[in-house]
């Protein structure tokens, strides 16, 4: 346990090593996040509803879907591809550290460092911006959307591991990536809840994992969906943890057969 | 008119050259190329459920509002399309590289700036040009006026897309930093998919004159619809030469301040 410790240690020292690289990676966040807010703000100029939500609720689907993205889609995983292909997981393989832990120590470091930034950030925009925020008042739903939110953190670790490991296969692993982040992105609720979309539409990205990165999280925090939903949607994120787990490992073991240290 | 024919000819050499590496891996590029229309069909989708909702965005009808969207594909894909280089130039100045760009009998800023096209951009170009064309027929009647400030203020966009560029260029060769301050570039820009007017002040002046994300992606269109002021024009394009002069200025500035720290 010391060590996974000391490797999320190593993540927080290894980001703030490039200060100005880090700086400028934070006003991307806050002016991704004011994009979207004005959007929004914009669209309610004069209206007091659409689709269902009002004001508050969207804009605040809007803040909180920052942190709970800053959260779930964090990720030192990109780099893993690369590792492969340069021949540097080799290093980690006469290491008496287990791959799939090492990456979720760094994972835990990049998510909370993100977060703890992406809270501050979010809570002086508040401050500034005086938006009308909807507070939940039911511990419960608060609860269970903070379990939701890791169930979608899990989720992505093992489906952004299963990306990386094409680098087992081929040297190009950025296209793949590229490709599944734009779908990935328009899925997960980022920019719009999802339940604006025509119902097929909807009842496609409800069949996908990336429904439970950003969008169910906060529907279950806004209150907006049934005991029974919830239920169910945390069920069916768990399974699909489980098989995204299961697929990983698989892979892993596959991949290490193919591997053949090229580059070193 | 030596210059011209020598840059027009080296242009040709770098395009060709990087047309080569990229095309290289043909799935990669299949991959970029659908990722590219799908981020594009995604965002299209979007706008049509807004406005099954809403009918109207500040005045604007879905149409105008697709035109607008489609305006600002068309100046962000040919700024990649040409631009594409700088996204690279941050390794150059890190590894020293610029050194020897530095030594060759060229422009600098030309090399950092234009010397590796994209050519999955230039794809990309094909539906998007052909999207607005149609677009544009829908509209009706056009004056040949407002077609050609259109065609104009474009040109004036991408002067603008331009500057931009070389600003980043500019603070990599400075602080070595590039990445970030592009992509910053780039998701102040998306602000302009749709209309800039849509924003509230002080939000909205901002985004149209002191970083003129407007004057580049939202007054081309404002001007095909009949909706800009003489005045206007003139502005726009007055901060449109302005912009690029700066920039250049800030770019020779900041090549001063080159240390082949890594060489």
């Amino acid at each position: 346990m010391k060590t996974y410790f000391q490797i999320i240690k190593n993540t927080w020292a290894e980001m703030m090593m490039y200060r100005l690289n880090f700086v400028l990676w934070r006003v991307r966040w806050v002016v991704q996040r004011l994009v979207v807010y004005f959007l929004w703000w914009a669209i309610f100029a004069n209206r007091q509803e659409i689709f269902g939500y009002s004001q508050s609720m969207i804009l605040t689907y809007v803040l909180l879907g920052s942190i709970v993205g800053t959260f779930v889609l964090g990720t030192t995983t990109m780099d893993i591809g690369g590792v492969i292909n340069q021949g540097n997981l080799s290093n980690f393989l006469i290491r008496p550290v287990d791959f799939f832990r090492y990456y979720l120590a760094r994972d835990i470091g990049d998510k909370l460092l993100n977060v703890v930034f992406a809270v501050v950030e979010i809570a002086i925009l508040v401050l500034l911006l005086r938006p009308p925020v909807f507070v939940e008042s039911n511990i419960w739903y608060i609860l269970l959307s903070v379990v939701a939110v890791g169930i979608g953190a899990l989720l992505y670790f093992f489906f952004s591991l299963l990306l990386g490991f094409f680098g087992f296969w081929s040297s190009d692993v950025w296209s793949p990536r590229f490709l599944s982040m734009v779908i990935m992105e328009f899925f997960a609720g980022g920019l719009f809840p999802l339940d604006i979309l025509p119902k097929p539409l909807f009842a496609f990205a409800r069949s996908l994992p990336f429904f439970y990165f950003i969008y169910f999280p906060i529907k279950v925090y806004l209150g907006q969906l049934s005991v029974i939903s919830v239920v169910q949607g945390l069920a069916t994120g768990l399974v699909w943890v489980g098989g995204l787990w299961y697929i990983a490992v698989l892979v892993w073991k596959k991949g290490l057969r193919v591997y053949t240290a090229e580059g070193k | 008119m030596r210059t011209l024919f020598k840059y027009s000819s080296l242009w040709w050499l770098l395009t060709v050259n990087s047309f080569q590496i990229v095309l290289t891996s043909r799935t990669s590029a299949t991959l970029f190329v659908i990722a590219k229309l799908l981020r594009f069909v995604f965002f299209a989708v979007f706008l049509f459920a807004l406005f099954a909702g809403t009918q109207v965005i500040a005045n604007y009808s879905l149409l105008q509002a697709v035109i607008f969207y489609l305006t600002f594909n068309l100046i962000d894909t040919a700024t990649q399309l040409f631009f594409r280089e700088v996204y690279r130039f941050r390794q150059q100045v890190v590894s020293g590289d610029f050194d020897l760009v530095l030594v060759k009998p060229s422009s600098p800023l030309f090399r950092a700036l234009a010397g590796g096209a994209d050519p999955l951009d230039l794809i990309m170009l094909i539906p998007y040009v052909s999207s607005l064309v149609y677009a544009v027929s829908r509209l009706g009647s056009l004056h040949i006026t407002t077609v050609g400030l259109y065609i104009l203020l474009l040109m004036n966009g991408f002067f603008i897309a331009t500057g931009f560029h070389i600003l980043v260029l500019a603070l990599a060769v400075a602080t070595t930093e590039i990445d970030h301050a592009i992509m910053i570039y780039r998701d102040i820009t998306s602000m302009a998919r749709l209309p800039v007017d849509i924003y509230r002040e002080p939000l909205r002046s901002f985004i149209t004159f002191v970083v003129p994300v407007g004057v580049m992606m939202t007054f081309p269109a404002k001007a095909l619809f009949g909706l800009l002021t003489p005045t206007a024009v003139i502005v726009s394009f007055l901060i449109g030469i302005a912009f690029l002069l700066v920039s250049v200025r800030v770019w020779g500035a900041s090549l001063t301040r080159y240390a082949s720290a890594s060489s």
